[in-house]
């Protein structure tokens, strides 16, 4: 009998075509603008979520100040904080850590072609090996000019600086560069390699160097020569640390948090799971917003759906009347009515989902395409099930409930009457 | 006991502050196999008339028996129902949905009736195909001429087999050699299955197949004559 009724539905749908696509575009704009947006914002979250899995793995936390994630303070800018490493290397399940250390330096380079010798101030970042054997992500693949390589375990009095720097010092690799430190602390240290300038700006160069605001004259040096420099260890940056197997992360996060402040380090530990969380609830907040703009276009859209359906009961008010006569029930033509603006709703929601997929794909390609998006950084087309599934049911279901009070209408419809309607 | 059984029907309609009075108190029963024609003037009742004889509308007053059931004592579902199985409906304006084709059309009371696909499919051929109407199986309303719309919609009265089949001027909107057509169908397919059959007519040569004819005027019976052929 259903089946009966949907093709009664759908025949009175395409009987009136123009009167139908009408209700449909009310429906499908809203529907294709939600799905857009959300589809879109899925995108953005699918980004940034990746972005902090290749850095994070699931067992990695970073070590931060504590203002910086609670955006407090600073407004969330990059902050240094002291830290003694081997007491967060202490920390029960924490397998290994490496840290960032930042800090200015007097630094003397060769002599130029009019044999003056440079020199100058510069940003000088310690960085620890590990960053490199154990978390080659975060630094991001380093592009040396021929004959540079990276830093290794073993080396202390050495340096990498980049290609603007090296210019600058007047050096080449192979020569020495002197860096003073606090008191009469100084290092001579060999330059081992240039880091090619690069055409992509800075991002390439990985978080550490971005996250240290790091310029094109920044100095990279071991950890072990930062230690030598500035024994006092009140110049971290950024502190990573993985767990070892077995251990939960956040756990082990909360842990070396709680034994690194009651030391007096104004630190934070953060997990791929808090920044997530941040942005969830972040993203929480936009989809609030598309619920509100999703409702009122879907509202304009059900009362198109409403409209056209009073005139379509109107219309067959002498139908209605027949079919009572030869045995239809009330909720038998209340069905039919309510699948027919359903079905309006429901091609609505499918075309409107179409268009809004197609539109988000579409945003995605051209930023991906067009935008200047660092290397490796692109949107994801994301088309989630849900959200689609979703949207068809709710579609259906507006389309049904917009037609519900005509429908009940048309049910509740003396039969006379309607038999003498003309 | 007759099939039908009407006593004491009065029809009242409020309009404004006045009320119409369509029926004032009419007696008629009905027997089983009867054709009874029911003529009078216009407005003299006799759609109202039939809607009750029906089951489409219940009286102001009176009690309207089928079958020695009382309709009043009906809930509106069962009044659907019965009406759904014990009579068909032919209207002046065929009345036919136009969305449907007329295959569809006859399908139409047994779908509603919960009759299984197969089942519908196979007596609406075959009730079109008696009412002379194999040809145009998958024709929609607006693609048939008006005598074969009304052979559509009497296709549609005997869908599922009704006793009684109520027909409101079925000729008014046809000539009168296609009217005439028309009424041999309808007496023909009394005459073979025994149904019993209520004509609302002008036509004094449409009530010429009836066995009785009924006068109405005001709302009331003037005439009764009995028809011997
Ligand atoms: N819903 C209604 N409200 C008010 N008056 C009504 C209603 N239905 C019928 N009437 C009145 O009842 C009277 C009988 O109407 P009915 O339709 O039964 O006449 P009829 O004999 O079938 O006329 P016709 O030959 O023109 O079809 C008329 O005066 C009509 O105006
Ligand atoms: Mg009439």
């Amino acid at each position: 009998m259903i089946t009966e009724f949907f093709r009664l539905a759908s025949q009175n749908v395409l009987h009136r075509k123009l009167r139908s696509i009408l209700a449909v575009l009310g429906v499908l704009i809203g529907i294709m603008a939600v799905v857009m947006l959300i589809s879109f914002g899925l995108s953005l979250r699918g980004l940034m979520t990746g972005q902090i899995s290749k850095v994070f793995g699931v067992d990695t936390f970073m070590i931060v100040d504590q203002d910086v994630f609670s955006g407090r303070g600073h407004g969330g800018a990059v902050k240094e904080y002291a830290l003694d490493l081997e007491t967060l290397q202490g920390v029960e399940g924490v397998k290994s850590v490496a840290a960032v250390r930042q800090r200015t330096a007097f630094v003397q380079g060769g002599a130029n072609v009019e044999g003056k010798v440079q020199q100058g101030f510069f940003p000088v970042l310690g960085l620890s090996p590990e960053l490199e054997t154990e978390f080659a992500a975060f630094t991001g693949d380093l592009v040396f000019e021929e004959g540079g390589r990276e830093i290794e375990d073993t080396d202390v009095e050495v340096a990498v600086i980049r290609r603007e720097l090296a210019d600058r010092l007047a050096v080449r690799v192979g020569d020495t560069v002197l860096i003073a430190g606090e008191k009469s602390n100084e290092i001579q240290a060999k330059v081992i390699g240039i880091l090619a300038a690069s055409e992509e700006e800075e991002e390439d160069q990985g978080f550490a160097m971005g996250a240290s605001a790091s310029s094109s004259d920044t100095i990279y040096i071991p950890y072990a020569a930062m230690d030598r420099l500035w024994p006092e260890g009140n110049d971290f940056l950024v502190t990573l640390a993985r767990v070892l197997p077995g251990y939960d992360v956040d756990d082990v996060a909360d842990r070396a948090e709680t034994v690194l402040k009651a030391e007096g380090s104004r630190v934070s530990a953060v997990t791929s799971g808090d920044i997530t969380s941040v942005i969830d609830e972040f993203m929480t907040y936009i989809n609030i917003f598309l619920a509100g703009l999703a409702g009122i276009s879907l509202l304009v859209g059900g009362v198109g759906v409403m409209n056209t359906m009073f005139t379509s009961v109107l219309e067959r008010t002498k139908d209605i009347g027949v079919m009572k006569a030869v045995g239809a029930k009330n909720r038998h033509i209340l069905a039919i009515f309510l699948i027919e603006s359903g079905l309006i709703g429901l091609l609505g929601g499918l075309i409107g989902t179409l268009l809004g997929l197609g539109a988000a794909g579409l945003v995605c390609w051209l930023i991906n395409t067009f935008a200047n998006l660092p290397q490796g950084v692109a949107f994801p087309f994301v088309a989630s099930p849900v959200l689609i599934v979703t949207t068809l049911l709710g579609a259906f279901a507006l389309g049904a409930v917009s037609g519900l009070w005509p429908a009940r209408r048309a049910a509740r419809m003396p039969v006379v009457d309607a038999l003498r309607y003309e | 006991m007759s099939l039908l059984d009407l006593k004491g029907i009065t029809k009242e309609y409020p309009l404004g502050p006045t009320t119409v009075h369509a029926l004032r108190g009419l007696d008629v029963s009905i027997d089983k196999g009867e054709i009874v024609a029911i003529m009078g003037p216009s407005g003299s009742g006799k759609s109202t008339l039939m809607h009750i004889l029906g089951a489409l509308d219940v009286p102001t007053e009176g009690v309207a028996a089928l079958e020695g059931t009382d309709l009043q004592s009906l809930r509106e579902d069962e009044l659907v129902t019965l009406r759904g199985r014990k009579v068909g409906f032919v209207f002046q304006t065929f009345n036919l949905i136009q969305t449907l084709t007329a295959q569809q059309n006859v399908e139409l009371p047994m779908t509603f009736l919960g009759v299984r696909k197969g089942d519908r499919a196979e007596r609406a051929r075959a009730l079109l195909v008696k009412v002379g109407l194999a040809e145009r199986v998958k024709h929609r309303p607006n693609e048939l001429s008006g005598g074969e719309r009304q052979r559509v919609a009497i296709a549609r009265a005997l869908a599922n087999d009704p006793e009684i089949l109520l027909a409101d001027e079925p000729t008014g909107n046809l000539d009168s050699e296609t009217g005439a057509a028309i009424l041999a169908l309808l007496k023909g397919l009394c005459r073979d299955e025994g149904k019993t059959m209520i004509l609302i007519t002008h036509d004094p040569d449409a009530a010429a197949i009836a066995d009785r004819i009924v006068r109405l005027r005001d709302g009331r019976v003037v005439e009764e004559v009995r028809h011997d052929h």
